[in-house]
């Protein structure tokens, strides 16, 4: 097993006899070295969650961004190399701009989401005089939380540009334990403050540092008032009720 | 043996890639209904090339462009347009609403902006919100929703008798009353009808046939259709937008 | 741009039952600068002859006074009023005096004509710059906005109108044509005539 291991994973467009492809494997790997970031959906909106890891008191914890913007109706959190998720959330923005330009509507989440994953596989080496494309699979996850004509919904990308929709999910280092608690406690009527405790109380149970509101962040998306990040305020408020 | 005198002189030579084809189209929303005419000459001078050539096209099961101008630039056009929309379905699994179709016209147009297709458009249809509706652009994608316009050869002739009878411009209601804001099917249609036969009449680019397009909201019934030869249902599904085809003959001459 | 659009102004002329109306609109314009709001296009030749200028509007005056110095030697010599055929072909042979420097008019005249049986029937024609003659039936236009009246009078008009409904029909007409041109409107004024009396309405329009 190791032996044909290290003979099919250099290449990143190299099939392992039992057809794998090594790096997007590993890459995968990669998001489980990331922070503990989850996502439930509600008939009122979805949530997003992410713990923030302050490794020093020196770090502004204000200055981590886990979770982003894509469009009014858009959001998006991260898990593993996030400097990755910035080529693929601009792409997500540029297209969802491109889309209410060109058609005069909001694009769904899937086709967002869809579009995300186009880029997923876009590594390798580049042909003759084609434009150099990336040397690497992506190292991060994406949940995509955003509502359209369909309703609420929650996608999950990964390296591989597979996506997958969720009523609730768990990326990151404690996803296996978050996961099993989202399944246990997630109910099809949750309201969005219940979610938004539910999240809390999950990201606390998986982290190591005592959870407050500098070392989480919590947005959500409504019907409302589209996608918004919880300042401390009422990121506290939340924390508060669990 | 060349002219010996021209030699040495500058001469212009000159491609016009359009040309014009006559031909007048109008459009007409109702509350839940949306009318989609045009007459089916098309005309290069005085010569007539052909007494069937249709101008009005279905796009979607609820969307109707119609196109006015040069024929070529306008086959091509609508060919683009359901190209895109195909490309749509299979993007977004949805049939293209209305007004992003609307847009996505606008948009193609002016991605031609300094070589544009030489037509005049005039989409139909039903709204997401199951109104009628009607969207109006000209060559370069400068579009509106309106509830009624014509356009093309006879557009003079029969904007005005719209605003008139459509919009009542300078008609002030009875005390007490106020103009309707939608006109029923039936009167609508006989309309359109009486537009076609006048512009036959007094504009020589404009006969042969007629080709209206009706396509009724989710749940409205045909009423108003009854009284009108030659209507043919082109509705592929059962539940949702109806659409029907009317065909009439206008003067040959 | 052509010296008909110079001024604008639009003409029109419509039969109805045992009555004719004229209407024009009231604009005088030096291309798109509005000049006046009430200059008028109608005169009137006899009391039942009615003669409408639409063109060039120092045509328009330099006609009106040729035409009531023509029509005043007709009447001196002839001693009787003028009849619209008569004075149609008065009208025609006038401008055609100018075929190759023509007055920049297409007259549009409305009127009753004496039968022999002393009865009156209603008469309208037209004519273009150098005079030929159109005998219509139904109604004549004339002006920067003939196109729209064209098509609005086409939709709107029948035959054997009541003179009131012919005043509306006609009223009709030319507002909502003069509104989609930009060289003719600001007022229009109507005259409907029957045998024993004309109606001048002043109809207050758009002024934009």
């Amino acid at each position: 097993m190791f032996l044909t291991r290290s003979e099919y994973d250099r290449g990143v467009n190299t099939f392992s006899p039992e057809g794998r492809l090594f790096q997007v494997e590993y890459a995968i790997e990669a998001i489980k070295l990331g922070s503990t970031t989850l996502g439930i959906r509600t008939d009122q909106g979805v949530v997003l969650a992410v713990e923030k890891r302050v490794q020093s008191p020196l770090i502004e914890s204000s200055s981590i961004e886990k979770i982003m913007e894509i469009d009014r109706h858009l959001g998006c959190a991260m898990s593993g190399l996030t400097a990755d998720a910035r080529t693929m959330i601009d792409h997500a923005r540029v297209t969802a701009q491109n889309h209410s330009f060109t058609y005069d509507e909001k694009i769904k989440v899937e086709s967002v989401t869809q579009a995300v994953c186009d880029l997923a596989l876009r590594f390798g080496e580049s042909v003759h005089d084609e434009d150099a494309m990336m040397s690497r699979p992506f190292g991060v996850a994406l949940l995509i939380a955003g509502i359209d004509e369909v309703g609420p919904q929650l996608y999950h990308t990964d390296p591989s540009g597979t996506f997958v929709r969720y009523q609730a999910k768990a990326i990151g280092s404690g996803s296996e334990a978050a996961q099993a608690e989202l399944q246990e406690k997630w109910y099809s009527q949750m309201t969005l403050q219940e979610a938004n405790i539910l999240a809390m109380r999950v990201l606390k149970q998986v982290m190591e540092e005592k959870l407050d509101q500098h070392n989480v962040q919590l947005a959500q998306v409504t019907p409302q008032k589209g996608f918004e990040i919880l300042d401390e305020t009422s990121l506290k408020a939340v924390i508060d009720q669990m | 043996m060349p002219d010996m005198v021209s030699i040495g002189q500058p001469q212009q030579r000159q491609f016009n890639p359009y040309s014009e084809n006559g031909g007048t189209i109008l459009a007409i929303a109702g509350a839940n209904f949306s009318v989609i005419a045009g007459d089916t000459r098309q005309s290069e001078g005085y010569n007539i090339q052909t007494r069937y050539a249709p101008k009005v096209f279905r796009l979607t099961d609820k969307a109707v462009l119609a196109v006015n101008g040069f024929a070529a630039d306008g086959s091509m056009f609508v060919k683009k347009v359901k190209q895109r929309l195909e490309w749509y379905r299979h993007a977004h699994a949805k049939d293209m609403p209305l007004r992003a179709i609307a847009r996505l016209i606008q948009t193609m147009l002016y991605s031609r902006r300094f070589f544009p297709y030489y037509v005049y458009n005039i989409l139909g249809g039903i709204e997401e919100d199951g109104s009628g509706a009607v969207y109006s652009f000209d060559p370069v994608g400068s579009y509106e929703r309106e509830s009624c316009r014509a356009a093309g050869a006879a557009q003079s002739l029969v904007q005005p008798f719209l605003d008139n009878q459509i919009y009542f411009k300078n008609q002030r209601p009875p005390p007490g009353t106020s103009n309707p804001t939608h006109l029923p099917l039936h009167e609508v249609l006989s309309l359109v009808i009486d537009s076609f036969t006048s512009a036959t009449e007094r504009h020589i680019e404009v006969g042969d046939g007629l080709e209206i397009f009706v396509v009724l909201a989710k749940g409205s019934t045909t009423q108003g259709l009854e009284n009108f030869a030659n209507v043919q249902e082109m509705t592929q599904t059962r539940e949702g937008e109806r659409m029907f085809n009317i065909r009439r003959n206008l003067k040959r001459d | 741009m052509s010296i008909m659009q110079y001024n604008g102004g639009s003409v029109i002329a419509m039969v109805g039952k045992d009555c004719v109306a004229i209407a024009s609109d009231l604009r005088l314009g030096n291309q798109a600068l509005g000049i006046s709001s009430n200059f008028q296009k109608i005169f009137s030749v006899t009391d039942r002859i009615y003669l409408g200028l639409p063109g060039l509007a120092t045509d328009v005056t330099t006609l009106r006074e040729l035409f009531r110095y023509r029509v005043n030697m007709y009447t001196i010599k002839e001693e009787r009023e003028i009849q619209p055929e008569t004075f149609a072909h008065l009208v025609s042979s006038t401008l055609y005096e100018h075929r190759f420097g023509p007055y920049f008019i297409e007259p549009v005249m409305a009127g009753l004509s004496k039968t022999p049986s002393g009865s009156f029937k209603p008469f309208i024609a037209a004519t273009d710059l150098i005079g030929c003659l159109n005998f219509a039936k139904d109604f004549v236009v004339a002006g920067t906005a003939s196109e729209k009246l064209y098509g609005v009078a086409e939709g709107l008009w029948e035959s054997d109108l009541e003179p009131e409904d012919l005043f509306e029909t006609i009223s009709q007409t030319m507002l909502n044509a003069v509104d989609r041109d930009a060289y003719s409107g600001w007022g229009v004024v109507v005259h409907v005539i029957t045998k024993d009396k004309v109606v001048t309405r002043t109809l207050k329009g758009r002024m934009d």
